[in-house]
């Protein structure tokens, strides 16, 4: 039997204490805040898809925000999904692929986009990744009607990584898998993941690297002020830090048969980073031992979604981007349903490519890189 | 067809390990060295923006090796391989070969040299 502990007050006891909690949260109303703001504010925080409870349960609910209205200030609207307010089921990603024109998918989590820069921690992201990874093949994947899966590697926790790796040895429902370049640290060339490739590249598994909004808001640095600004930068940014960390730090020459594919952030980014990265790599070729071509043969040697593909771009520049990445490296993805997602249309209407050009961009690479 | 064109440099006596001289063949400036009792001799004018790259640095390649997944990449210098970089932006050529060592592509002409009779020459055919 516990006996009192006349050491601790109790509850009456602090009756006579005046007490000021530093740190409280008072889940707000965002209609109600709204009728209090001054115009942009008013309207933008009327019309960017917060509900009354606060933030929605969609993207926030589990890991921090990052920067910005995804909806662009309710303009975006999905018939075909019900991204973003409530959770996703199986029928309407099919609803959404016909919507769009596209027959068989990768699904990539949403949540583990805002995942990655959570530093809180080292759990959730590896709890996440493994319950996700349990409930798409349960639930969701369905690859003998085209929905297939790529497993998210919480690569933080190397252990954990290789967990998930190893319990989705054999299974059809996963072709790939996941890392999301956002919040990387140290960057992901990094000796310390060479076990998770060498674990993908004797799976036969390729590595998907994902950009994504963790960590939007300091990417790189505090007080941008608006999402163009981070979505713009961000995204690019984390995926050239990682691969300019890939290929410095060798690891297409340490796994030589393991395919790199690199997501969502369009595809003019590329030569300039070749371009540059090769100018320096003349002058220092020094630090980068392992590599027995210049950096941008490597970065060309990798695969990369078209989206968000800068179609509004001068079709010549557009052009010589496609040659110098080369059309048997590029694979068509759409992002669907977010804010800008790419119909197969943007590919379709290009008029530089040839129809095998098409072909190879908007099925015919992805059937060879997963195998499906 | 070759021929051989021999151009003075200067006496192998007084050629000593470091020593770097700078001649004119058929207009163009070469640098002739001796680096590890070798003798090299290459163009002073670098490809990348015309800098004086005899002038330059002379060190030994530096190589890596993958030794396992997980560990740190294995770094040294190869005292077989010779390297000479221009002072003015670091290029850097294998000193035998004239290759860059970022680009074998690129090529620095070098030239033969001959001792004969106790002097050192640069053979003009490249």
């Amino acid at each position: 039997m516990l006996e009192s502990d006349e050491s601790q007050p109790n509850q009456e006891a602090l009756d006579r204490y005046h007490v000021i909690d530093g740190d409280c949260h008072y889940m707000e109303s965002f209609h109600d805040v709204a009728e209090y703001m001054e115009e942009p504010w008013k309207t933008k925080f009327e019309e960017s898809n917060f509900d009354e409870k606060g933030a929605k349960q969609n993207l926030s609910s589990f890991f921090p925000f990052s920067t910005g209205d995804r909806q662009a200030h309710g303009k975006i609207t999905r018939e075909h999904s019900s991204y973003p307010d409530e959770p996703e089921t199986p029928e309407r990603i099919r609803e959404g692929m016909e919507s769009i024109g596209v027959d068989e998918t990768l699904l990539i989590s949403h949540l583990i986009l805002a995942g990655a820069g959570t530093t809180a921690d080292d759990d959730r992201q590896s709890a996440f990744a493994k319950a996700y990874v349990e409930y798409m093949q349960e639930e969701v994947l369905d690859p003998d009607d085209g929905i297939h899966g790529l497993a998210p590697i919480p690569y933080g926790d190397v252990d954990a990584s290789l967990e998930i790796l190893d319990r989705i040895e054999g299974e059809e429902e996963y072709v790939g898998a996941c890392f999301v370049t956002a919040g990387a640290t140290p960057p992901l060339g990094n000796r310390k993941y060479d076990p998770l490739y060498e674990r993908c590249e004797e799976l036969g598994l390729p590595a998907v690297f994902h950009t994504g909004g963790a960590g939007l808001d300091e990417y790189v640095r505090a007080g941008y002020q608006e999402m163009l600004e981070t979505h713009t930068l961000g995204f690019l940014e984390s995926n050239m830090s990682q691969i300019v960390s890939l290929v410095v730090q060798g690891v297409p020459e340490k796994f030589p048969d393991l395919d790199i594919v690199f997501m969502e952030s369009g595809i003019t980014y590329i030569p300039g980073l070749i371009t540059r990265l090769d100018e320096e790599y003349l002058k220092r070729p020094e630090e980068a031992p392992l590599l027995e071509k210049k950096p941008g043969e490597y970065i060309k040697d990798f695969y990369y979604g078209t989206q968000p593909l800068e179609i509004s771009a001068d079709p010549e520049y557009l052009e010589k981007c496609f040659d110098m990445v080369g059309a048997d490296s590029l694979m068509y993805a759409s992002d669907y349903p977010h804010w800008d997602y790419d119909r197969p249309t943007t590919v379709t209407d290009l008029p530089f490519l040839s129809e095998d050009e098409k072909k190879q961009i908007l099925s015919g690479n992805a059937q060879e890189v997963f195998d499906l | 067809m070759s021929t051989t064109e021999l151009i003075e440099v200067k006496p192998e006596s007084e050629f000593e390990e470091g020593d770097r001289e700078l001649v004119d063949v058929n207009g163009i400036e070469v640098g002739v060295l001796r680096v590890n009792g070798e003798f090299h001799a290459v163009q002073n004018r670098c490809l990348h923006d015309c800098g004086p790259v005899a002038e330059g640095q002379v060190s030994r390649k530096l190589v890596g090796e993958f030794v396992e997944p997980g560990k740190r990449v294995e770094k040294d210098y190869d005292d077989n391989e010779p390297i000479i970089s221009c002072p003015w932006h670091g290029w850097s050529y294998d000193l035998e070969t004239g290759e860059q060592l970022a680009d074998d592509d690129i090529v620095l002409p070098t030239f033969d040299v001959v001792v004969e009779d106790g002097v050192v020459y640069v053979d003009g055919q490249q």
